[in-house]
């Protein structure tokens, strides 16, 4: 059986203080179904992916509170694997459709993150971490600082080559009309911003962000339709200090060969990525877990502009705008990355349109690395 | 939305998840093994922006340390010099207060590791 999006869309990403996460469901779900052509009545199922909607907002019982907003009486659930969490609960979506349970299915990713203040954002982000980096008063930065610091000891990774990843980046959102950042950024201006976790400085990390992102999901390849060739999830410890490798991200080398093997591919014929760039480190480990760089290689790659638009000669990575440049509200990530890639297959991406666009792969990461999912799209 | 003594959601978050004292009591061992142990840094950053409860604390180094048991914990480094903040670095676990003591009076206690000179 195949699985197809027929449907795609995001809110604007941002601060988005006047906007309820009820406005952004509505818009984000309304949409999509309006791209799929589709009744709200033919939808089958809910899944919701989001993080913390619990610990910052007080609500729980997600599924059948957005059920209930978007008039979709249908079984409804919420699929939380922080950052991952939309990744999560495209991965459900797409199983409850292999299992023949629901023939058509509506995801939503959405985060509301601006009502509160940063301090507390960071501590209900460290959910996702273990308790003893809890304990130790590490950070999401500082995690992600950690692995840093080892990168660039082993294959001398320098600072601007991470600051090249924000660069580039922001030169993509700024094509991106519903991202959080518009402005461009040079690497002076990453080096010269203040520092939040040594190595790693305020330009180096995504922003706390407010959006909503939606897909529409079924057995049908009506007109415009995108084919899920693979949707495959894989987990690594909670800590870093468990870790067998600490210089890449197992769970997503690991997701990642499992997607290439199930849709018949390689690294090689994806035409564009959407990758998990919570930090600019992640997508250097992220372009060599993926396959797409050898080992020690990618951040020299990204500096030459081989994976920017109009510079690559071969793939192109977050053509959005990715977490840093797009904003990163973190249940609505790996569902708005699914979205990209559809109007990128579709030839419908506008001013960041990548050429012959044939096959996408979304790379959603929760934690510091302990879920990993990948999606491939195909034309 | 809920409030506990005119405190805000998050700290409640924390009242129970850090400072619980049927947890810290249950945690006793695991933290008692791991008082006294040597080992080398790995890898360390400085957090300049802490979560909401170490916000008194920073900057502060959190570092990754192996200890000779092979066993790695990631903790605070305290009682050091910049110079300390090297690959392979010798260290020592200690205990030490983690943050404030709830409004109840239950201190959290955790490892912490300080240069070994």
């Amino acid at each position: 059986m195949k699985i197809f999006v027929n449907g795609a869309a995001t809110t604007q990403f941002g601060e988005l203080w006047g906007v309820s996460p009820r406005s952004l469901a509505r818009g984000s779900v309304s949409s999509a179904l309006k791209d799929a052509r589709i009744e709200s009545a033919q939808v089958e199922a809910l899944f919701v992916g989001n993080m913390l909607s619990g610990m910052l907002g007080g609500q729980e019982h997600l599924g059948a509170f957005f059920a209930e907003e978007l008039g979709l009486p249908v079984p409804a659930f919420k699929v939380e694997g922080a950052c991952a969490s939309g990744g999560l609960a495209l991965h459900n979506a797409v199983n409850s459709l292999l299992s023949g349970q629901y023939a058509t299915v509506v995801v939503l990713g959405i985060e509301k993150m601006t009502d509160h203040k940063p301090e507390d954002v960071a501590t209900a982000l460290m959910g996702a971490g273990s308790e003893e980096e809890r304990n130790a008063g590490a950070t999401f930065p500082g995690l992600y600082a950690i692995l840093a610091r080892m990168h660039m000891n082993e294959f001398g990774t320098t600072e601007e080559q991470l600051a090249a990843v924000a660069v580039k980046n922001h030169y993509h959102a700024s094509l991106n009309p519903n991202a959080q950042f518009h402005n461009l950024l040079t690497v002076e201006q990453v080096m010269r911003s203040s520092r939040v976790a040594d190595p790693l400085k305020l330009l180096d990390c995504s922003p706390i962000s407010d959006g909503a992102a939606a897909v529409v999901l079924s057995t049908k390849n009506i007109k415009g339709s995108v084919e899920v060739a693979a949707s495959v999830v894989a987990t690594d410890t909670l800590g870093l200090a468990q870790r067998a490798h600490l210089t890449q991200l197992t769970a997503t080398q690991r997701a990642a060969e499992k997607a290439y093997r199930i849709a018949g591919l390689t690294a090689g014929q994806v035409s564009v990525a959407e990758v998990h760039d919570c930090f600019t480190v992640a997508e250097v480990l992220a372009m060599e877990d993926l396959g797409f760089f050898p080992r020690g290689k990618a951040a020299a790659a990204i500096e030459k502009g081989e994976t920017r638009l109009g510079t690559s000669a071969g793939i192109v990575v977050n053509p959005s705008g990715g977490l840093k440049g797009c904003g990163h509200p973190v249940g609505a990530t790996g569902v708005k990355q699914v979205v990209e890639l559809v109007d990128q297959l579709r030839g419908s991406a506008g001013k960041r349109q990548v050429e012959n666009a044939t096959i996408g792969l979304a790379h959603n990461v929760g934690g510091s690395g302990a879920t990993a999912v990948v999606h491939i799209l195909k034309k | 939305m809920s409030e506990e003594a005119g405190q805000p959601l998050l700290y409640i978050f924390l009242k129970n998840n850090m400072q619980s004292p049927v947890k810290i009591w249950r945690n006793q061992k695991n933290i008692a093994s791991l008082v006294g142990k040597t080992g080398k840094i790995l890898s360390w950053t400085i957090v300049r922006v802490p979560p909401g409860d170490f916000t008194d604390q920073a900057p502060y180094p959190v570092v990754l340390v192996e200890l000779e048991s092979g066993k790695r914990v990631t903790c605070q480094l305290v009682d050091y010099d910049d110079a300390h903040l090297t690959f392979g670095q010798r260290v020592v676990t200690i205990i030490r207060r983690v943050t404030h003591p709830d409004p109840d009076g239950v201190i959290p206690y955790g490892i912490k590791a300080k240069p070994l000179v």
